[in-house]
């Protein structure tokens, strides 16, 4: 079990701890300039719409309004995205859903600034809301980009599946729906932006890839990217939610326009109405077996909302449809996906990238054909689970892993598992309403971004001017502790020692490109670059030391405080040696360009290091109420070696908490392109109250022998397996089966327990 | 537009209080809130904002001993008061107890929350120093979390409750 007791000594204070716990780590939103403004944005009153005039007069005369800005403003490309730039940043003809930003302004006071943005006179042509997936697909629908209304669609088959339906004993077929979930963030959107007098502009505000931030706005405000800094950790939470740009064009343009400083801080509603969401899916799926269990043909289509921009949604689409096959072997499979532009937002990337909603679907299935073929659930998925040497779900090689039969086994053997066995006895509920229930779900995901996308993983490390060891990265601290894993796999991996190094990231003009902090990518990227460079890095400071000293280099080595001979005393200090070096005009510094490994084969961005989760949960169902407690949860994670355990055991934690949600109450609904809440009030994430029961995570670190990838991400996959087995163990409560998330808690209601004994049902 | 004369009769309104052991005196308008005092005029930014709507708890203080959301807290409402904030926990020398436990058991992953959560847990404690798992959820239930599930949370405050809550150290 992973703890602290059992972590020992690998438990550590977190390096960004001391700040966090008193208060005195400033976020970005935290900060203030002198002459700072203030910025809003105006955002489209209309999910579907064309505009037909926007006029600033009014909001240009409002006393302390120092810039209003429109489309026609936007000096560079007025367009943003991740991978497809189609996002106005400044709505120039057409609105397509209702946080489209149609105009944005700078003012001395927020005051000033709302009444600028109440005088701003837009005209609009409504047009009619494209609210489904299925309307927009249907032929006769308005198109929402020149190219229609499909981002993307992904078809993949292998085998016969339509025919091998004739040989199966047992078919499942359902479709299953997903939630619009919403990041949470705690902290919403917002930052400073500061022109300085040497004509750079330097942004202060959270991302997941502070790069990918300054190229997007070098390209907006037509300047190179040389003349922007990007800082952008630390972050008050993420989860996928700030990859994408949110409030830094507005910010950056006002900042440009008016030559001072801008603040911007969203509010939540604006934060909602503005911000993207997890993908609502809905998936059908047919899947059959033989006699003795085992997959003969299994057909998936997939139709995922995306709303009204690209943003990550290809991708998305492609990670869900590798997830609707899992870690199971399949004899014929034929798969079909499509991602559609309607006006309900924006859908993007959300951690668990189109992993949760496939496995809640694909296990659900193991779960139907088990019931139809009376073979235990768990035992189905055994028989259909893959070997270390199988290749992934579409076919291609993959590191080879054992994960999958690892989880299950350790779930299997779980003190719940065996507590679901010895029933009745066990957990005998405390009132007739109350239905005591088990399940238990496997997953596999794969981290990176997948075959043919770059995905770059680069690490300079230097002898700083003042002595320290400096480790550069353009990764982000939002949360998930990856400064702490970076300091520990320093000093524990690669010998350095605590205080003698210094670790940069979230600084544009400090980093290297190592890519977004994002798909679980960046604990494995960090050991795999750093285990590539150190060894160089080292035989430089060695050699600097023997310059410096007469010494031989091969005698030296790396040592607490700085160089030490073979005696283990200290010949240089790092500040001296770092002296000795500027002196002479030179500077140590290594720079690696390393990408995340990619699998040899496949068309569809398919991944290629994968990570494996097996959970079992408890629950009570209250059948007059039809609410559901998670009463008790266990998850076995093969993750290979743990990086650090204090951050494994939290994202594994959070990860369920967030699932938690997922399964049972979050709902960002939509009404015709409108969201039907606003705030914190209506939009229920899972208390301590939902959270306050027995909870075991067992990390099992075993790799295949000679594996070189070392610590593998386990920030997603603790969010894909709980929902499916919370779905399970309420059938297993009630006979109910669940093919909608969140649950609805009206499916769950019975008529109450003493007017089933005295009316007789009609 | 801006009404001026609206802008100069709310102005001169004077709030007297105490935060974080110090007087302070400040003009401040009818309409301001206390969290955007805290934040705007006294540069206290550990407050932190988010939901607005006293949903959340990371706008956090203790008035008086008890906390209170201050996103709801007209400024005028603290006349007089004593208001603690995550800023006035820690002495020159040490961290709060509740702090200490808080960095030691990792009850935080991107922080946000946590100002607010360690004030909940401050005036929870010395208001109670043995709460059950019922008080625990029913003081700490209008503070949210995303990052951490509550496990690091409960765990702390399991450490604060079993220390006492007085010593330093948590270990």
């Amino acid at each position: 079990m992973l703890n602290r007791m059992s972590a020992g000594s690998r438990w550590r204070t977190r390096p960004d701890g001391r700040g966090k716990v008193t208060g005195e780590l400033a976020y970005l939103t935290d900060m203030a300039a002198d002459g700072e403004l203030i910025g809003l944005v105006l955002r489209s009153v209309h999910p579907f719409a064309r505009i037909k005039r926007i006029d600033t007069a009014a909001a240009k005369a409002v006393p302390g309004v120092r810039a209003v800005l429109t489309h026609a403003d936007v000096p560079g490309l007025n367009r943003f995205g991740i991978v497809v730039r189609d996002q106005p940043v400044l709505c120039e003809d057409v609105v397509r859903y209702i946080g489209d930003a149609v105009a944005a302004v700078a003012a001395e006071t927020e005051a000033a600034a709302r009444e600028a943005l109440r005088l701003i006179e837009v005209d609009y042509e409504v047009y009619e809301t494209i609210a489904s997936p299925e309307a927009a697909l249907k032929p006769d629908c308005r198109k929402l980009h020149p190219d229609g209304n499909v981002l993307k669609r992904i078809r993949y088959g292998k085998g016969d599946a339509r025919s091998a339906f004739d040989r199966c004993v047992c078919i499942a077929e359902e479709t299953y729906r997903t939630s619009r979930q919403m990041h949470t963030y705690m902290e919403t959107e917002g930052g400073l932006f500061v022109p300085g007098p040497d004509g750079r502009l330097t942004v202060f505000s959270p991302t997941q890839h502070g790069r990918k931030d300054r190229e997007q706005l070098a390209d907006i405000l037509g300047i190179p990217e040389e003349r922007i800094r990007v800082l952008s950790s630390p972050i008050g939470g993420s989860f996928g939610g700030k990859d994408e740009l949110n409030v830094q064009p507005y910010g950056a343009l006002l900042a440009c326009r008016t030559g001072r400083p801008v603040r911007i801080h969203n509010s939540r509603t604006e934060s909602v109405r503005a911000g993207i969401k997890r993908h609502p899916m809905t998936i059908r799926m047919k899947t059959g077996i033989d006699a003795k269990g085992r997959i003969l043909a299994h057909q998936v289509s997939v139709l995922a909302d995306t709303g009204a921009y690209a943003t990550l949604g290809g991708e998305v689409l492609t990670n869900a449809l590798e997830n609707s096959l899992g870690c199971y072997v399949y004899e014929n499979i034929e798969i079909e996906g499509v991602s559609a532009f309607t006006n309900n937002g924006v859908s993007g990337e959300f951690r668990g990238f189109g992993a949760n909603q496939a496995v809640f679907a694909l296990e659900g299935q193991m779960d139907r054909l088990a019931e139809l073929s009376g073979i235990d659930p768990w035992q189905l998925r055994r028989i259909n689970l893959r070997q270390m040497n199988d290749p992934g779900a579409y076919g291609q090689m993959i590191v080879p892993t054992d994960g999958a039969r690892q989880v299950w086994e350790a779930a299997g053997a779980s003190p719940l598992k065996r507590e679901e066995a010895e029933r009745p006895g066990a957990g005998a509920p405390a009132a007739p309403w109350l239905k005591i229930g088990y399940g238990s779900a496997v997953a596999m995901m794969g981290t990176g971004l997948g075959k043919g996308i770059p995905d770059p993983g680069g690490c300079r490390l230097s002898l700083a001017p003042d002595g320290k060891l400096e480790v550069a990265f353009s990764y982000e601290e939002f949360g998930q502790g990856l400064l702490a894993s970076l300091e520990l796999m320093l000093i524990e991996r690669f010998g350095l020692f605590e205080g003698d190094f210094r670790m940069v990231i979230g600084d544009t003009d400090r980093v290297p490109e190592s890519g977004s902090s994002t798909a679980a990518r960046t604990t494995t990227m960090m050991w795999l670059a750093l285990g590539r460079l150190m060894p160089e890095f080292k035989a430089r400071l060695a050699e600097a030391a023997s310059r410096m000293t007469g010494r031989r280099a091969e005698a030296l080595s790396l040592g607490r405080g700085g160089i030490l001979d073979e005696g283990g005393a200290l010949v240089v200090p790092y500040a001296a040696l770092a002296a000795a070096e500027q002196a002479n005009g030179r500077t140590i510094e290594c720079v690696t360009s390393a990408s995340f490994p990619e699998s040899p084969n496949g068309d569809f961005a398919n991944r290629f290091l994968f990570v494996q989760a097996g959970t079992t949960v408890k629950v009570e169902v209250n059948e007059l109420t039809g609410r559901v407690r998670l009463l008790d949860q266990y998850h076995a994670v093969a993750g290979g070696p743990v990086a650090n355990p204090q951050g494994y055991l939290g994202q594994i934690e959070g990860a369920s908490g967030m699932a938690l949600g997922f399964a049972l109450t979050e709902d960002a609904a939509m009404k015709d392109g409108r969201y039907l809440f606003h705030n914190l009030d209506s939009y229920l994430i899972p208390t301590i109250v939902d959270q306050s029961k027995s909870m075991t995570v067992e990390a099992i670190e075993d790799v295949p022998e000679g594996d070189p990838y070392g610590p593998r991400g386990i920030g997603e996959i603790g969010s894909v397996t709980l929902a499916p087995a919370i779905a399970q163990a309420i059938w297993n409560a009630t006979g109910v089966r669940i093919a909608r998330l969140p649950v609805d808690p009206a499916e769950l209601q019975k008529r109450p327990y003493y007017l089933q004994e005295a009316v007789p049902t009609r | 537009m801006i009404d001026n004369t609206w802008t100069e009769r709310t102005a001169g309104a004077r709030l007297e209080c105490e935060v974080n052991g110090r007087p302070v005196s400040l003009d401040v308008a009818p309409s301001a809130r206390l969290l955007t005092v805290l934040r705007e005029e006294l540069g206290l930014t550990g407050t932190k904002r988010s939901c607005e709507i006293g949903r959340c708890g990371a706008c956090m203080v203790m008035v008086d001993g008890k906390p209170i959301n201050s996103c709801l807290t007209m400024a005028y409402q603290v006349s007089g008061s004593r208001i603690t904030t995550i800023e006035g926990l820690a002495s020159e020398a040490e961290l709060h107890p509740v702090q200490q436990c808080f960095l030691e058991e990792g009850g935080y992953q991107c922080g946000y929350c946590t100002p607010g959560m360690i004030v909940s847990v401050t005036a929870m404690l010395e208001h109670n120093p043995n709460p059950t798992m019922e008080e625990i959820e029913e003081a700490m239930s209008g503070n949210l979390c995303r990052c951490t599930g509550y496990g690091g949370i409960l765990r702390s405050i399991a450490r604060a409750i079993e220390t006492g809550g007085q010593s330093n150290d948590c270990r």
